[in-house]
């Protein structure tokens, strides 16, 4: 009942459409509710943890500002002078902020992403493009952890008959050879593998792709929910309610009740995920109730 | 009717057009039907069933027919081939192509083009015959090697192969891994009529249960019949293959009976043996016990309450070990799974420290040695996979790497003795990677044993490699512990060590538990012990080999 059992196709809608809002959207209030949404859904999904990942990039987007700020000089609202003699500006640090607060709201995204968007839906989308990109996908998920396993086995081996514990000199050497070897025994275990694809039927024309999932009516509803909230957030943008002026002067839109529903809509999508979440562990509890 | 007629087959590889390594060899499979087939390591196994399957012929010149359902083999398509012709090999990891577990089930199905319905109902099939379903979901990495091979054979059999060709798919397990590896193909063959054609080296597990045995000798098949058929006509040539066969066969034969009904597994070899001595008396039933001399040397390796874990909060690998290793012996620790074995052979050469405990080397804490001069002269490791070891493009490359700062004339006179030593002198210029198993394990051991170690610590050293190479690797040791030296080896194979070992110990839960001369150890143990041992406990007391039950039968006259 989480927006992570949700059909992979949903999931990446909603990522594109959040990421998409964040990214073009440069007005205030969106970024603000953008950030403070992606941060309370990875608080849910990762608890403690994503907290300080949270901080943080609120913290590099102020330090970015900073950086913007002393570079940039456009504005007509000096607060400062810096060392070199340029003047800070409101504006220049306002914008500044308002680009490091992108930077960070996509950074929070992106974690949210990487904990909820696994390997097995990057393959089935894939699979859905071209079954034979998802096959290429997979092997290489397969082979890179064992090209590190190996790495590791081959260290040790030859640690364990002395080579490669004197000093640097010896140690690069040790790191040349090893790094031959792997080529070696790469090269060797894709033989092993091609064989055992052809065995299988890999050169076959006409490959399908399994699949784990199934876009079910929980599925439908919640599709038709996100591109109603996308179509709206769109509409916000084509009218450019999206926007905000900081050059040569700061310039906001006037808060209208229009404007309210645009920024209800972008607030409700970028809230979407978080709120089936809670209403999922919300019914599984009443659920068990019950009985 | 015959699923496979293979008649007169010829091949010959494009670098040895005038040497075929197949020669003749005519051979019927019928369906439904359980053919092993047994020969040693280079004997052309596996070159004949890639013969069996298209895509997986090697290129080289060929001459006879081979017939799959009545057809030849080229008029039979590569879709139909790769749906009826099931294929499994040897190595569990390299044959995995996909990171999911349930991906993998569904690899063949996607090949073949299968819509979704058909592709779920097989997969859910599958794993559920094959009990996947609780790992199901899992990373192929998190799988054990047994698990890895019986996911291949579940993603070949997810696309309903009339014939199943395996090609020594339990050399890279252990044991138990095997034998339940093996009780799934026979069940495959009994439940669902799967015809089976396997090759195989571990015949105690394949013999009892097969149809008819094949064996394969320079690439002709020189027997082809009833299991036991086989045994009696490899004994009657007196072939070099009759000691890969189960230890109730060879102690059998070796107690000088003759025709009749040869046992093959150890309930068999009891009951022969009951009858045997049914209302004799016996007058001497244990062999001599070889005394264990208390030297007055240092052990040439001592632990003293070793602990060790690999992270700070993980649980303790080592728990408490104590362990003295006399100098100049063969000392084997047993263990199963995840015992804890190869950490302990780390932990001795320093690349997994304790953290707790006494390690002494020559009577010197290991701490005491400086790099360098601990692995040179002193202690090294074999690993479990002597590809682990090949950085180079030749043999005598690799074993030049050992010898790095010599002069010239001293290497190669080094190399030369070394690898006269381990049979490496027709290998030197050939590529590590072409080598057989057995091969590879002794240019593994060649390039350790340049080092010159006091102290030779082995991790698994038997696995994969057929009873003559272990032969040839016992020698191989016991030539060096005659030396002088002191080998430390770690192993799942209770038959190698019974045989060679002059002391063995049992490693489980972190520690080592009793350590014994091999008589004593494996007489005094009824499960975990060598199968002439288990067939004869309840007439002997300490045979172990079914050379000791042979000597036994004769030393009671009977």
């Amino acid at each position: 009942m989480r927006f992570s059992d949700y059909h992979p196709g949903i999931n990446f809608c909603f990522f594109a459409a959040a990421l998409a809002g964040t990214i073009l959207f440069r007005h205030p209030v969106y970024l603000a509710l953008s950030f403070c949404a992606a941060a309370l859904w990875s608080m849910e999904l990762k608890e403690a943890k994503a907290l300080w990942f949270d901080a943080l990039a609120l913290l590099l987007a102020a330090l970015f500002a900073l950086w913007y700020a002393s570079y940039h000089h456009f504005g007509v609202t000096p607060l400062w002078t810096n060392r070199v003699g340029n003047e800070v500006t409101l504006e220049s640090l306002l914008y500044g902020l308002m680009l490091g607060g992108t930077i960070a709201a996509v950074l929070v995204w992106l974690n949210c992403l990487h904990t909820v968007f696994t390997a097995d839906k990057t393959i089935y989308l894939a699979g859905r493009i071209a079954p034979k990109l998802a096959l290429f996908l997979a092997i290489l998920l397969r082979l890179v952890p064992r090209i590190k396993t190996q790495w590791r086995r081959t260290a040790a081996a030859r640690r364990g008959i002395g080579c490669g514990t004197g000093g640097l000199p010896e140690r690069c050497r040790n790191w040349v050879r090893l790094f031959s070897g792997m080529v070696t025994w790469t090269l060797d275990s894709i033989v092993v593998l091609s064989d055992a694809m052809r065995s299988r039927g890999a050169a076959l024309k006409g490959r399908t792709a399994y699949s784990l999932y199934r876009f079910d009516h929980r599925d439908r509803t919640l599709v038709i929910a996100i591109f109603t909230l996308i179509t709206l957030c769109m509409m916000a943008f084509l009218l450019g309610q999206t926007l905000m002026r900081f050059d040569p002067m700061l310039h906001f839109s006037p808060i209208t009740t229009v404007s309210v529903i645009f920024y209800a809509a972008w607030t409700a999508l970028c809230l979407l995920p978080l709120g089936v979440d809670l209403l999922g562990g919300y019914l599984f509890r009443r659920a068990q109730i019950r009985h | 009717m015959a699923l496979f007629e293979i008649e007169h087959l010829t091949f010959a590889y494009p670098t040895a057009p005038d040497a075929p390594c197949l020669k003749d060899v005519s051979l019927a499979l019928a369906a439904g039907e359980y053919l092993a087939l047994c020969g040693k390591s280079g004997s052309g196994k596996t070159t004949f069933l890639r013969q069996l399957k298209t895509v997986l012929t090697p290129h080289g010149r060929k001459s006879g027919i081979i017939r799959f359902d009545g057809r030849t083999l080229e008029n039979v398509d590569a879709r139909e081939q790769a749906g009826r012709i099931g294929y499994v090999m040897q190595d569990p990891d390299s044959q995995i192509v996909t990171d999911k577990v349930w991906h993998e089930l569904a690899f063949g199905l996607e090949s073949l083009g299968c819509d979704q319905r058909t592709m779920r109902l097989r997969v859910a099939e599958m794993a559920s015959y094959f009990g996947i379903q609780d790992w199901f979901h899992r990373d192929v990495a998190e799988l054990s090697g047994g698990q890895k091979q019986l996911l291949n054979l579940a993603s070949v059999m997810a696309m309903q192969p009339d014939v199943l060709i395996l090609d020594e798919p339990t050399s890279q397990l252990d044991p138990i891994a095997a034998a339940d590896f093996l009780n799934t193909i026979a069940r495959l063959n009994r439940e669902l009529g799967t015809t089976i054609l396997l090759s195989e080296h571990r015949l105690e597990n394949v013999l009892p249960v097969c149809d008819r045995a094949a064996v394969m000798e320079e690439g002709r098949i020189t027997i082809a019949d009833s299991p036991r058929n086989t045994v009696a006509a490899l004994h009657a040539a007196g072939s070099d293959l009759f000691a890969a066969m189960p230890a109730p066969a060879r102690a059998y034969y070796a107690a000088g009976e003759t025709g009749g009904a040869v046992p093959l597994t150890v309930r068999d070899g009891r009951t022969w043996l009951t009858q045997k001595t049914a209302e004799k008396t016996l007058t001497d039933p244990a062999l001599p016990e070889r005394e264990l001399s208390e030297s007055s040397e240092p052990p040439a390796l001592e632990l003293k309450e070793l602990w060790f874990r690999y992270e700070k909060n993980a649980p303790d690998v080592l728990r408490d070990v104590n362990l003295q290793v006399p100098k100049g012996s063969l000392f084997a620790i047993l263990g199963g799974n995840g015992a804890g074995k190869s950490t302990l052979l780390k932990a001795v050469c320093g690349i997994c420290p304790p953290y707790r405990g006494k390690l002494l080397l020559d009577d010197v804490p290991l701490k005491k040695w400086k790099g360098k001069d601990l692995f040179r002269g002193n202690l090294a490791l074999l690993p479990q996979d002597p590809k682990n070891l090949f950085v180079k493009k030749t043999v005598r490359e690799e074993l030049a790497e050992m010898l790095e700062g010599a002069p010239k004339a001293e290497q190669s006179a080094e190399i030369e003795r070394i690898a006269a030593q381990c049979d490496l002198t027709h290998l030197l210029d050939s590529h590590p990677y072409d080598l057989s198993g057995g091969e590879q394990q002794r240019a593994a051991l060649g390039k350790v044993l340049l080092t010159r170690p006091k102290l030779l610590l082995l991790d698994e050293p038997t696995k994969g490699l057929d009873c003559f190479f272990k032969a040839e690797f016992a020698n191989l040791l016991k030539q060096f512990t005659a030396q002088g030296g002191t080998a430390v080896l770690v192993s799942h194979d209770v038959e190698f060590c019974a045989r060679y070992a002059d002391l063995v110990g049992l490693f489980f839960d972190g520690r080592l538990t009793t350590v014994n001369t091999p008589r004593r150890f494996f007489a005094d143990n009824s499960f975990y012990t060598t199968a002439a041992n288990r067939m004869s406990r309840h007439i002997f007391r300490n045979a172990v080999t079914a050379e000791d039950v042979a000597e036994l039968c004769r030393r009671n006259g009977l």
